[in-house]
């Protein structure tokens, strides 16, 4: 459970969010409510701006791992 | 008997025996006692096997063109021929041209270890696993010198940055390197380091370079791997153990960050499409909204009352009007019968009777039409169309 924040916060989860909710309003439109739908509008610009940020900011981190002995 | 020859004479014949016999040929030996001469670069060696040997010479402008350096112990294939030194009777190979042929055993321990693994299944296809879409942590088993891990870096970090990398450093060749590539795969697959893919790489090289990763405890570290492992050993055509263990095999280390990397420009790219998408969808939705409202709204049940309403204004203006109109029809009908009965008053009046020559008799104010209401001596007024006259009643 500790993993799952971990997770909401990364590029992988907030972009499948947004093929999600894509998938969502195109394929089961009908059956929304008003109120859902700009629900998952509200996601998806959120979502949207939290991808566009993660991208272009981001910057590649590299860390050494130094040996370590092994039983 | 023949006539006895000179020493001369036999090792003349001896050498055109020799020579024209062994003018061509391929010898596969060991080197041993290997020397090169200096300042004239020639080298002078022994060529060997388990029970004999023959000297050998290599010209410095041949040693220029091998592709290796000769070292004792090199097993070798030579081309040469055989040559016989007059002066001191002796004989030895002039070789020409010279290959390592050490090749060919690792070839065979390669196609030997290879079998053995695919028999246990180390290489079925079913259970290479499939790598994660957007890998976050990626692990690099590779030398921490060198131009792998840069090539890799700079791939990732023009397609996404995303990503972070763990160096496990390590030797990727000679002594003691399978080993200290297998540590940095357990280590690797520490739980604490929460990695997506572990990637084993090492830059291009000769068949012996790239040994390590042919070594059988290298491909079951692999196998073992608890994180998926993509290989990236050597260059495209070169093909390892490890190549074929692993879940997935790159060509080269920078192909490797290419295939488990998604590009960013695609993925900013597919981004905007959903964002178009998205607001049109909901602009649609909303639009839609809009027109069943209007629907709505038109709708013949939803207007009834509106309706009925204009309805009835409209029929209490036509009562109005009618109201109106019946008074006026009314008012004028009174109206004119009124002129009229004016007109027959007129018509009937005394006035007229009296223009043509008639008077009536007026007594106390009242109209007397009689003979008994008067007395002698009363008197009368006798009323003409022009005035009255007052009278006295002389007889009756």
């Amino acid at each position: 459970m500790a993993k799952k924040k971990e997770e909401q916060n990364s590029f992988e989860y907030s972009y499948k969010r947004l093929e999600e909710i894509l998938e969502k309003l195109e394929n089961q439109g009908e059956e929304n409510s008003l109120e859902d739908i700009l629900n998952y509008y509200q996601e998806g610009l959120k979502l949207l701006k939290i991808c566009r940020q993660k991208l272009s900011e981001a910057e590649l981190k590299i860390e050494k791992i130094n040996a370590e002995e092994l039983k | 008997m023949t006539e006895p020859i000179t020493i001369s004479e036999l090792t003349r014949e001896l050498k055109a025996l020799v020579e024209s016999e062994f003018k061509f040929i391929y010898v596969i030996a060991e080197i041993s006692n290997f020397k090169r001469h200096t300042p004239s670069g020639h080298c002078y060696f022994i060529l060997k096997d388990e029970s004999s040997q023959i000297n050998a010479t290599l010209w410095s402008f041949r040693y220029n063109h091998l592709n290796f350096n000769p070292q004792d112990g090199d097993k070798v294939l030579i081309k040469g021929k055989v040559v016989l030194y007059e002066p001191r009777g002796t004989y030895q190979i002039d070789v020409t041209d010279m290959q390592k042929t050490g090749l060919g055993e690792l070839q065979a321990a390669f196609e030997k270890l290879k079998d053995k693994l695919q028999e246990e299944g180390l290489f079925e296809s079913e259970r290479k696993r499939k790598l994660p879409e957007f890998p976050e942590k990626v692990g690099i088993v590779t030398s921490e010198t060198g131009a792998v891990i840069q090539d890799f870096k700079n791939v990732t970090k023009k397609r996404y940055p995303v990503a972070k990398i763990l160096l496990f450093p390590t030797l990727v060749q000679g002594a003691g390197s399978a080993e200290n590539v297998c540590r940095a795969i357990r280590q690797a697959n520490n739980a604490k380091y929460n990695l997506d893919i572990i990637v084993v790489a090492r830059g291009g090289g000769s068949m012996e370079d790239l040994w390590t990763f042919n070594e059988e405890i290298v491909a079951r570290e692999v196998f073992n791997s608890r994180v998926p492992v993509v290989s990236a050993i050597g260059h495209e055509p070169d093909f390892t153990i490890c190549d074929f263990v692993a879940d997935l095999r790159a060509p080269t280390p920078s192909a490797a960050a290419e295939m488990i990397f998604p590009d960013k420009q695609e993925l900013l790219e597919r981004i905007n499409q959903i964002d178009y998408y998205i607001k049109i969808y909901i602009k649609d939705r909303v639009e839609v909204y809009y027109s069943s409202l209007e629907n709505i709204e038109n709708s013949y049940f939803f207007k009834k009352p509106v309706d009925m309403l204009n309805e009835y204004k409209m029929r209490t203006d036509d009562i109005q009007k009618d109201i109106e109109r019946i008074t006026k029809e009314k008012l004028s009908r009174v109206k004119e019968s009124l002129l009229n009965k004016e007109k027959l008053l007129n018509s009937i009046s005394p006035e007229q009777t009296l223009k043509r020559g008639f008077t009536y008799i007026i007594k106390d104010g009242k109209l007397i039409s009689r003979k008994v209401k008067v007395k002698e001596g009363e008197d009368i007024t006798v009323r003409f169309y022009d005035g009255d006259v007052k009278s006295k009643v002389e007889s009756l």
